[in-house]
């Protein structure tokens, strides 16, 4: 269960030249609020510079809100990173992995910071490896893998801990429709285990596919917030990627 | 702790599979001081041995029998005479000869009569060599002469020798090298170390930004601090290596390269005994640190490798000049460098391998470079929490 209540984040940038510089404070995100539950997938969707990255990153405990809250799975952020960070797997195109490093390794590392007992770890890592198909390059260097490859570590590092809360931010960018796939299953399989989910994607079937619930961010605000189904009954234009154009620009 | 190890395993596997850190690291810091007392001795030694051999072009004017003899039996043996009404000048401008000597045509009623003869020496200056080899000859057949003069005159040789100069070294030969040479010590090892630990730290925080791995080190439930001490002690690491392996090359250096005059061989080997190691060691860990959190904190802004290398590179001027400034002479170790990095470093390593290291301003200076690791520290952490300067 994710609970976000009027989180917003000021980021200060400093214009001009010489002497003549002029503080400027930018709210990213503002007053946002939403609510994800357990079983449910939770799409959170905006054009690029809405303020997705930075609501994702304060839920996940990467940076700090600048006011409100967010309770992740009964931990306030407020209470302390680490916690919330334990709880969640987290994903996005700015989550990448280690070259130097092979896919043993990778979750080696993940794994143990995240404290797993051996025994569990292992079973959970062979599981995740069969059935992403990760088996036959998991002594390969990250660095020279494709994209589908590392894609799969991703994944599969994001689930080892097997947490209750799962971000994804554009999982299954640039890859082809088989591995594409394999992924879209396992996010179903983690609302079926109950887990709480927060997809986004600029695939539009993709969302049609697996959102439960949907909330739209525009210029750091929320634009619409309520279930999916509410959304495409309420639809204007033809298909969603139309009416997900058409709120943008009259908000 | 557990989390800071694991951490460090992870960057220093990393740091460690990537071919120009361990050429950096560690396959040059090995071989550079061999190689270059190696490379040093022998390039000297064919110099030496070139010039000895080259033949000079030697013009003679009025040149007495004697001298022409001497000058036959010497490697400078290509002479032509001349009547003395040439252009020296010309002469050795295009090349026929390098030098010239113009006895006056009296010389030998000036011998004869004991009297005072001018030589005039056609050369030029910058021919240290040729230059060098002429005054050696023409020094010689001036002791000849004096010698004839003294027996001609019956004065016994120890008349014309009013004094003798005798020293007695009171310092050893070991704090005369060490005070002379060590300063050269840290010069190197500390260049490597700041060469290592700028990559190091360059990779762990810029790159890591740049191949987008920072994010996802900082979704893991680690303390930002853990994080990046992590980057720290390994980058410090990636420094401290380098100058141990600097200090081992010179030892095996010392060990395996023939041709070191014995002397120095000696001094150089007592000096760098267990004891000089390791405190000079003890230094550079505190340092090798501060180094780290230094760059660390300079580069966290940057967001690609060439931004990170230009925000760090003019800091090796603030390293360069104490540490020449070690070297000059006047600058000593007293109470007032003792605090002052790298200059501290640069005069206390000449203290330890002289033998004259006061103990007192040893753990002074070491409690000041902990003092200024902690702060480059603490100051690397406040820039690595910045969220605009590291997610950038």
């Amino acid at each position: 269960m994710i609970q976000i209540n009027n989180l917003t984040k000021s980021f200060t940038t400093k214009t001009g030249k010489g002497f003549k510089k002029e503080t400027v404070i930018v709210n990213a995100v503002n007053d946002v609020s939403f609510e994800c539950k357990p079983g449910r997938i939770f799409s959170l969707l905006g054009p690029n510079g809405a303020g997705k990255t930075t609501t994702l990153r304060m839920i996940a405990g990467i940076i700090n809100p600048t006011s409100g809250n967010a309770v992740v799975d009964n931990v306030d952020i407020s209470q302390g990173n680490d916690e919330v960070k334990k709880r969640i797997g987290f994903l996005t195109g700015s989550t990448g992995l280690y070259e130097r490093l092979n896919p043993d390794e990778t979750l080696d590392f993940f794994g143990k910071l995240y404290k797993l007992p051996e025994p569990q770890y292992t079973e959970r890592k062979e599981y995740l490896f069969e059935k992403l198909g990760i088996n036959e390059f998991r002594k390969k260097r990250m660095g020279q893998m494709s994209t589908g490859m590392k894609q799969k570590v991703s994944i599969a590092r994001t689930l080892i801990h097997d947490p209750e809360v799962l971000i994804f931010d554009e999982p299954t960018s640039g890859l082809d429709v088989i591995t594409a796939d394999s992924i879209i299953e396992l996010i179903r399989e983690s609302k079926e285990n109950n887990k709480t989910v927060i997809f986004s994607s600029h695939i539009m079937s993709e969302v049609d596919l697996l959102c439960d619930d949907l909330a739209i961010i525009s210029k750091g605000n929320i634009i619409f917030n309520d279930s999916f189904d509410n959304f495409k009954k309420e639809m204007k234009a033809d298909n969603l990627t139309q009416e997900f154009i058409n709120r943008v620009k009259e908000a | 702790m557990r989390d800071l190890f694991i951490i460090i395993k992870k960057e220093l596997t990393e740091l460690l599979r990537d071919k120009k850190t361990i050429i950096n690291s560690i396959v040059l810091p090995t071989l550079l001081i061999p190689i270059l007392m190696f490379g040093g001795i022998k390039v000297s030694q064919m110099i030496q041995e070139n010039n000895q051999q080259k033949k000079v072009k030697l013009g003679l004017v009025n040149a007495p029998e004697d001298f022409v003899k001497l000058v036959a039996n010497d490697t400078l043996n290509k002479v032509t005479t001349y009547d003395g009404t040439e252009d020296f000048k010309a002469l050795i401008n295009d090349g026929t000869m390098q030098s010239a000597l113009v006895f006056p045509k009296d010389w030998q009623q000036k011998m004869d009569s004991l009297d005072v003869a001018e030589v005039l020496v056609h050369r030029n200056g910058t021919k240290d060599n040729v230059n060098g080899r002429i005054s050696k000859l023409m020094e010689v057949y001036n002791t000849q002469l004096k010698e004839e003069r003294i027996s001609k005159l019956q004065i016994p040789v120890e008349k014309m020798t009013p004094m003798i100069q005798t020293y007695k070294e009171t310092g050893e030969q070991k704090e005369l090298i060490g005070k002379r040479v060590g300063g050269f010590i840290p010069y190197i090892f500390i260049l490597t170390m700041w060469g290592g630990c700028l990559l190091a730290a360059i990779d762990l925080v810029t790159g890591e930004k740049e191949r987008k791995t920072i994010e996802t080190t900082l979704s893991l439930p680690v303390s930002k601090f853990s994080v990046l001490m992590g980057k720290a002690v390994v980058a410090s690491l990636l420094g401290f290596i380098p100058a141990l392996l600097n200090l081992t090359g010179l030892i095996i250096g010392l060990n395996f390269i023939d041709d070191i005059p014995d002397t120095f061989k000696v001094a150089l080997t007592e000096m760098l005994n267990p004891q000089s190691i390791i405190m000079i060691l003890l230094l550079l860990i505190p340092f090798s640190l501060f180094l780290a959190g230094l760059i660390i904190s300079l580069v966290a802004g940057a967001s690609t490798f060439k931004e990170a290398q230009s925000k760090a590179s003019p800091i090796i001027i603030l390293i360069i000049i104490p540490l020449v400034m070690a070297l000059m002479p006047g600058i000593e170790f007293t109470w007032a460098t003792v605090f002052i990095p790298v200059l501290n470093i640069g005069l206390g390593v000449k203290e330890i391998m002289a033998g004259t290291i006061n103990i007192g301003m040893y753990a002074a200076m070491l409690v000041s470079l902990v003092t200024f690791a902690i702060a480059a520290i603490y100051f690397s952490y406040k820039k690595f929490s910045d969220e605009s300067a590291i997610l950038s």
